[in-house]
C-alpha cells in the first residue's frame, strides 16, 4: 500500500473509532495499536513513544498522538487527515447532541436528569485526578507534591502553570 | 428554536475572538487535563457559564464519544454563538497547539532517552494529578448541602479508581439511580 492510500485506510479506521469511543479516546488506543501493528505501518516501539510525547506536550494530546501515527503512515498529509478523523466525528456528534439538550432545558425530566447526572461526573473527575497521581507516583516525595498541588490550587489564586512549574522543577532537581 | 435564539441575543454578545483565544489558552495551558483549564478560563476568568452548567454540560459529554474537552469546547462555543461559535472555538483548542505539538514531539523525540527529562516529567505529572483532584473538589461545592450527591460522587470515584470499572459500566449502573433518587427528592418538595 503506498503513503497515500495508507493514509486513507487510517484515517477511515480512526474516524469509526472516534466515533464509538465513549469515555473518551484512550479506551480505543489497544484497537488502533493492533490495527496499525499488523499493517505494519508502526512499530511497537514507535507507538509507546508516540504516546509519550503526545503526555508531555500541552494540547489536544489524543489528536497529536494519531497524527504522530499518521505522519509516519503518510507524512504531512497523513498527518491532518488522522487529527481530522479523531476529532471530526465526536464534534459533530457533540454539536447535535448540545442542540438537541438545549432544546429540552426547561423540562422538568431533563432539569431531574442534570441534578442526578452531575456528581456522578464530578466522582469520575477526582478519580481521574487520583488514577494520575498513581501513575505519577514514585514515592512519599511526589504524593507530597500532589497533596500539595490540590491544597495550592484550592486556597489560593495563584496561577496553576506556576504549581506545574514547582513540581516539573523539583523532578528535574532529582527530588522526587 | 425562536426562544433559544432570543436568550442569544439578549446575552451580551461573546466575539468569535474571544472564543477562539480562550480555547487556544485552555489548549497550550492544557499539560496533564485540559479540565483544569477549562473550568479556569471559562467558569473563573470569563464567566460564560456558573459551576453547575459547567458540570452538567461535562456530564452530556461523558455520555458522547470522543476526546471529552473537545466536547466542552463544541458546546460551550455552540451556546454562546451556535455553529460558528462552536467552529472558533474547536479551532482555537486545535489549530496552533496541534502545529506546536507536532513540532515539539518531533524535538522530544531527539531526547526521550535523557534521565532528567524523565524526572521532570514525573514531577509535572504528580503535580498535575493535584491540579485535577482540586477542580473534582471545586466542582463539588455547588453540591455541598446535597447528600446524595455527595454520596453519589463518592460512588462514582471509588467505581473508577479502586474497583476498576469501565466507565460506560460505571455511568450505566449509577446514573439511573441518582436520576431516579433526584426525581424522588422533586416530588417529595413540591
Amino acid at each position: 500500500m503506498n503513503g497515500r492510500s495508507a493514509s486513507i485506510a487510517l484515517a477511515a479506521h480512526l474516524a469509526l473509532l472516534s466515533s464509538i469511543s465513549f469515555g473518551g479516546f484512550p479506551t480505543v488506543l489497544p484497537d488502533v495499536h493492533n490495527f496499525v501493528t499488523a499493517n505494519g505501518w508502526v512499530t511497537d516501539r514507535e507507538f509507546s513513544d508516540f504516546f509519550a510525547i503526545s503526555q508531555v506536550v500541552p494540547g489536544p494530546n489524543m489528536i497529536l498522538m494519531m497524527s504522530f501515527v499518521g505522519l509516519e503512515v503518510g507524512g504531512m498529509p497523513g498527518a491532518i487527515l488522522s487529527a481530522l478523523a479523531t476529532f471530526g466525528p465526536p464534534c459533530l456528534m457533540y454539536y447535535t447532541a448540545y442542540r438537541l439538550w438545549d432544546r429540552f432545558r426547561d423540562r422538568p425530566w431533563q432539569q431531574m436528569v442534570r441534578r442526578g447526572l452531575a456528581p456522578l461526573t464530578i466522582g469520575l473527575v477526582i478519580a481521574g485526578g487520583y488514577v494520575m497521581a498513581r501513575a505519577a507516583d514514585i514515592g512519599w516525595q511526589s504524593a507530597l507534591v500532589t497533596a500539595a498541588a490540590v491544597g495550592v490550587m484550592l486556597g489560593t489564586r495563584l496561577n496553576p502553570l506556576w504549581i506545574l512549574a514547582a513540581g516539573g522543577v523539583m523532578g528535574g532537581l532529582g527530588l522526587l | 428554536m425562536a426562544q433559544a435564539v432570543e436568550t442569544r441575543v439578549a446575552d451580551e454578545r461573546v466575539t468569535l475572538a474571544a472564543l477562539f483565544v480562550a480555547f487556544l489558552k485552555i489548549s497550550l495551558c492544557g499539560f496533564g487535563g485540559g479540565l483544569v483549564w477549562a473550568r479556569r478560563i471559562v467558569v473563573e476568568r470569563q464567566r460564560w457559564v456558573d459551576d453547575q452548567e459547567f458540570a452538567e454540560t461535562l456530564t452530556l459529554c461523558q455520555f458522547m464519544p470522543g476526546p471529552n474537552i473537545v466536547g466542552i469546547t463544541t458546546c460551550i462555543g455552540s451556546k454562546l454563538r451556535g455553529a460558528i461559535g462552536a467552529t472558533a472555538a474547536v479551532a482555537g483548542f486545535i489549530l496552533i497547539p496541534w502545529a506546536v505539538g507536532l513540532s515539539l514531539g518531533g524535538l522530544y523525540l531527539h531526547f526521550a532517552h535523557l534521565a532528567i527529562l524523565q524526572n521532570i516529567l514525573g514531577g509535572l505529572s504528580a503535580a498535575a494529578a493535584g491540579l485535577m483532584i482540586a477542580t473534582g473538589i471545586r466542582l463539588l461545592k455547588s453540591h455541598r448541602s446535597h447528600r446524595m450527591a455527595l454520596l453519589f460522587a463518592a460512588l462514582a470515584f471509588t467505581g473508577m479508581s479502586f474497583v476498576k470499572l469501565p466507565l460506560l459500566i460505571v455511568l450505566l449502573g449509577l446514573a439511573p439511580v441518582s436520576i431516579a433518587i433526584t426525581g424522588v427528592a422533586n416530588a417529595r418538595a413540591s
